[in-house]
């Protein structure tokens, strides 16, 4: 195969929590050892619970956020070492869609202007920049009389769709998309993600999806990765992941996805216990307080994200699995 | 002076913005009565400042022998000083000298506070703290104290006093913008911003400062006031303008050797110094209350 437009290796961050000049300083484990590649092309999903370090991974991957260790590595480049201006020039070819198209565009700036800013800080010729603009603006669905207008003039979807132009003006690779359907109506949502996925044809982006909808990813990607407190526990293409849930949280979370056929009588697993805390996360594997198999084994050791048939899980049900199989 | 009528006019040029509509802004200051009573006494004052010379009756400088120490009368509408000087003339080319002096010291404020702030709040880290660490031990002392000093150091003057009523307060302006800029900095557009691979002076230019110009005129506005009153104590204490400028400042203080004999000689001046203060801060409290969107119902 050939080698990924995306690797993110062993990617950890730190959050220190400063408590006082005098006290020892606390660190909040935001990701904990990252393992994730994707394609040329594809899509991949990262789903988990608010707080269990998506948007961190995504900003990390952007370099909005300094990671402390681990490889990212972007078209075969590093980019985890590289110093701000390189970091500025990778960003052509990777661009962030933002989860509240409210907050994200400024207020004073109209449209054209919010639009140009790429283009003004990638330094593409002036000559080229209205033709990118109209050319943009119509290819996410708007016409160009909206260049002119201000943020404040548009609903929520239009928004969101000047935010993913504002991504696309560059003609970038890669393309995170942090939660760029949750602050939208369901309606709105089926129509930005039909955009998203008529632009990956169009231009074979890449894209990187964060959502803790479960629909919404078995929509849009291909692969999935699903986080529990800074680690990735289970990671497989989309038809393995949702067809058979390895993961005794994985397969929580697919049970509490709502049903649309009354008739489906799917036993509901439901989670006993609140996520533990990030700066003080259990011994052992981090999901064992409220797993309901969990083993002794579970309480002392961490389980490694391990790959059978292209499906890897971080748990020891299966790690016992594989060591009779390969025995 | 100038910068107050300035305030009002950005507030309409920004009416496209969605959170001061022009309507709403004007429609607000019109709600106001003292607000809209202090905007027209600025207004009336600076225009003052500017024809005065040319409306005032006497030359403010010329002393008349035949007529000092007289009191308000059909002649002299607000009396002679000691040597026969028109007060009401040297009053209408004060306006021009003390709103001129106040002016320009809080345009050198604003200018450096606002780079300051901005530098501060965008930069962070060592650099936020040395700024900062600086601005607390200039603001450790109060501003007149400060102003002082350096006018002693520079030698009395009105462009010296200007510098220094100017250069002392620029830590606590530097301070509120810094804050303001701050909560700027945390808004998801400029970390949109930075994820295009935006440069700095970009974001500073775009993202930042047209977001915080509300908060840095009201303050401008405010500050204007603080700024009339120091020009006006440097003169009274001898290290602003100069004699013979007419100076409101130094006019009260040459008059206070005559409270006994000549009421007005003090009066006058003090009064023109309340009115405009007055109206310059209940302005900026209106114009804050207008841009601030806690204070809004």
């Amino acid at each position: 195969m050939t080698t990924p437009i995306l690797e993110v290796k062993g990617l950890c961050k730190l959050f220190r929590m400063k408590k006082g000049w005098l006290q020892q300083p606390h660190y909040v484990h935001a990701l904990n050892g990252i393992d994730v590649s994707v394609y040329e092309g594809e899509t991949l999903g990262i789903v988990g619970e608010s707080g269990c370090g998506k948007s961190t991974l995504g900003k990390c991957i952007l370099r909005l956020l300094d990671p402390v260790q681990g490889e990212i590595r972007f078209q075969g480049n590093e980019i985890g070492k590289m110093n701000k201006n390189e970091v500025r020039a990778v960003r052509r070819n990777m661009q962030m869609v933002f989860q509240n198209p409210f907050e994200t565009l400024n207020p004073k700036l109209t449209i054209g202007h919010i639009l140009t800013e790429p283009l003004i800080a990638h330094c593409v010729p002036r000559e080229q920049r209205q033709a990118l603009l109209e050319e943009t603006i119509e290819i996410v669905g708007m016409s160009k009389q909206h260049l002119s207008r201000y943020p404040h003039e548009f609903s929520g979807g239009q928004r969101q769709r000047i935010g993913i132009a504002r991504a696309l003006i560059l003609r970038p690779k890669l393309i995170i998309a942090d939660e760029p359907v949750s602050a939208l109506d369901v309606s709105i949502q089926s129509q930005i993600l039909n955009l998203l996925q008529d632009l990956q044809e169009q231009f074979s982006l890449t894209y990187v999806f964060i959502s803790h909808d479960l629909s919404v990813v078995e929509h849009i990607a291909d692969k999935v990765a699903v986080m529990y407190l800074g680690e990735i526990i289970e990671f497989a293409e989309k038809e393995k992941l949702f067809g058979r849930p390895l993961h005794p949280y994985t397969q929580a979370l697919l049970s509490a996805k709502p049903i649309t056929d009354p008739d489906d009588t799917r036993e509901q697993i439901v989670l006993s216990g609140d996520l533990p805390s990030p700066s003080n996360p259990p011994e052992g594997c981090k999901f064992h307080p409220r797993c309901r198999s969990r083993m002794e084994i579970c309480k002392v050791e961490l389980p490694k994200l391990s790959e059978k048939e292209g499906h890897s899980v971080a748990c020891h049900l299966y790690q016992s699995f594989a060591a009779i199989d390969s025995s | 002076m100038n910068e107050v009528t300035k305030t009002v006019a950005h507030g309409a040029t920004q009416a496209k913005s969605p959170i001061f509509p022009k309507l709403a802004f004007w429609g607000k200051i019109k709600q106001q009565r003292a607000a809209k009573l202090s905007l027209m006494v600025l207004l009336l004052i600076s225009v003052i400042g500017i024809i005065g010379p040319w409306i005032a009756p006497y030359d403010p400088t010329e002393s008349n022998y035949e007529a000092f120490l007289q009191g308000p009368s059909a002649k002299h509408v607000l009396g002679t000083d000691a040597i026969g000087r028109d007060l009401f003339s040297r009053i209408l080319y004060g306006t021009r000298v003390t709103l001129v002096v106040a002016v320009m010291a809080v345009g050198i404020t604003v200018a450096a506070g606002t780079m300051i702030g901005v530098i501060s709040a965008y930069v962070g880290g060592f650099i936020d703290h040395l700024l900062m660490r600086i601005m607390d031990i200039l603001l450790a002392l109060p501003g007149i104290i400060l102003a002082l000093a350096i006018v002693a150091a520079l030698g009395p003057s009105q462009t010296n006093a200007m510098i220094a009523i100017g250069i002392s307060s620029i830590p606590s302006f530097a301070r509120l913008i810094r804050a303001a800029t701050l909560v700027i900095m945390s808004s998801g557009y400029v970390e949109a911003s930075r994820s295009i691979g935006t440069p700095s002076w970009w974001i500073i230019l775009f993202q930042v400062l047209p977001n915080i110009t509300n908060v840095l005129f009201v303050y401008m506005t405010l500050f204007v006031g603080g700024a009339i009153l120091d020009t006006a104590a440097l003169g009274f204490i001898g290290l602003g303008a100069q004699p013979p400028t007419p100076e409101w400042g130094t006019m009260l203080n040459e008059g206070k050797d005559y409270l006994s004999d000549a009421w007005w000689l003090a009066t006058y001046p003090g009064l023109a110094i309340t009115i405009v203060v007055l109206a310059v801060n209940r302005l900026g409290d209106a114009l804050r209350d207008i841009f601030d969107p806690r204070t809004q119902k």
